[in-house]
């Protein structure tokens, strides 16, 4: 029997149970009975939180992933360089993934499962990166700050990197990486990732 | 509808692209100039807000036409 808890409780119990059953079972895996049942509440309560379980399976990637104003803060105190943004920009994301791997788990289950809905959250999330590599690329290379490159294969080739070294290291635990800090890792890569576009910092 | 100094175009990207542009067009602008920003990201809504607290600049106004967001910051 559950007991009568405040809206923000019921709210974030609510969040936590959906949370360990999306990263476990992935969103279609999950009913919203079995959420309700887990919480001990009839699910007309869960509907009075949520309009939907995809609301529902949203709000879960939202408390979880890193928040556009951490973006917007990256942006503020950098100098503007494509190095810099680049690299506080993925320094946040990977600070907000690596505290909890269940963003990551619900990732994984969502390319399994191949829905259409849960596909766009993550490809969203993705595109802070995507779209700035791409974009950036196609503006510096008249400049002769970077080789020529396909900016659309480069942001590929970005997101590829950064989504393993979070696998390897938050969720495989790879015995092969054990002694390198995540942070340090993911640094190492962005660096990597400048070398192989051939970026030019001074003409940038 | 205010008017403004400098208008930045940035529809068509997305975050952080237009807070990116923002910032350095910002920077050509001298205190109490305004800066009016278009953009098609609905989140650019949240970002601006953001933006503006975070840089001591002053969000004006923010208005919707269709799925075009415009923005006027005020310098600060």
């Amino acid at each position: 029997m559950s007991k009568r808890l405040k809206a923000s409780e019921r709210k974030a119990a609510i969040l936590a149970v959906a949370k360990v059953l999306f990263s476990d079972k992935g969103y279609h895996g999950v009913s919203v009975d079995e959420i309700s049942r887990r919480l001990g509440v009839s699910p007309a309560i869960l509907y009075r939180h949520f309009s939907s379980k995809e609301a529902l399976y949203e709000e879960v990637l939202n408390q979880i992933a890193c928040k556009r104003e951490s973006y917007v803060e990256a942006v503020v105190q950098s100098d503007g360089s494509f190095s810099e943004v680049l690299r506080m920009i993925t320094r946040r994301y990977v600070e907000s993934v690596s505290r909890d791997p269940d963003y990551l788990r619900m990732e994984l289950q969502s390319a399994l499962e191949g829905s259409d809905a849960t596909r766009q959250f993550f490809e969203n999330r993705w595109r802070p990166f995507t779209d700035y590599i791409e974009v950036t690329i196609r503006e510096l290379q008249p400049l002769g700050a970077v080789q020529q490159t396909d900016g659309r294969i480069a942001a590929l080739m970005f997101q590829g990197m950064l989504r393993e070294a979070l696998y390897a290291k938050c969720i495989f635990r790879t015995p092969r990486y054990q002694e390198l800090e995540l942070n340090e890792l993911t640094d190492y890569l962005v660096t990597l990732f400048f070398r192989a576009i051939g970026y030019k910092e001074d003409t940038g | 509808m205010s008017t403004f100094d400098l208008e930045l175009d940035a529809r068509g990207l997305n975050c952080p692209l237009p807070i990116l542009r923002a910032k350095k067009s910002i920077q050509t602008l001298s205190s109490g100039q305004v800066l009016r920003i278009i953009a098609t990201d609905p989140g650019s809504v949240k970002d601006f807000e953001a933006f503006c607290k975070q840089t001591g600049n002053e969000l004006l106004d923010t208005l919707q036409d269709g799925g075009e967001y415009s923005f006027n910051i005020r310098k600060g």
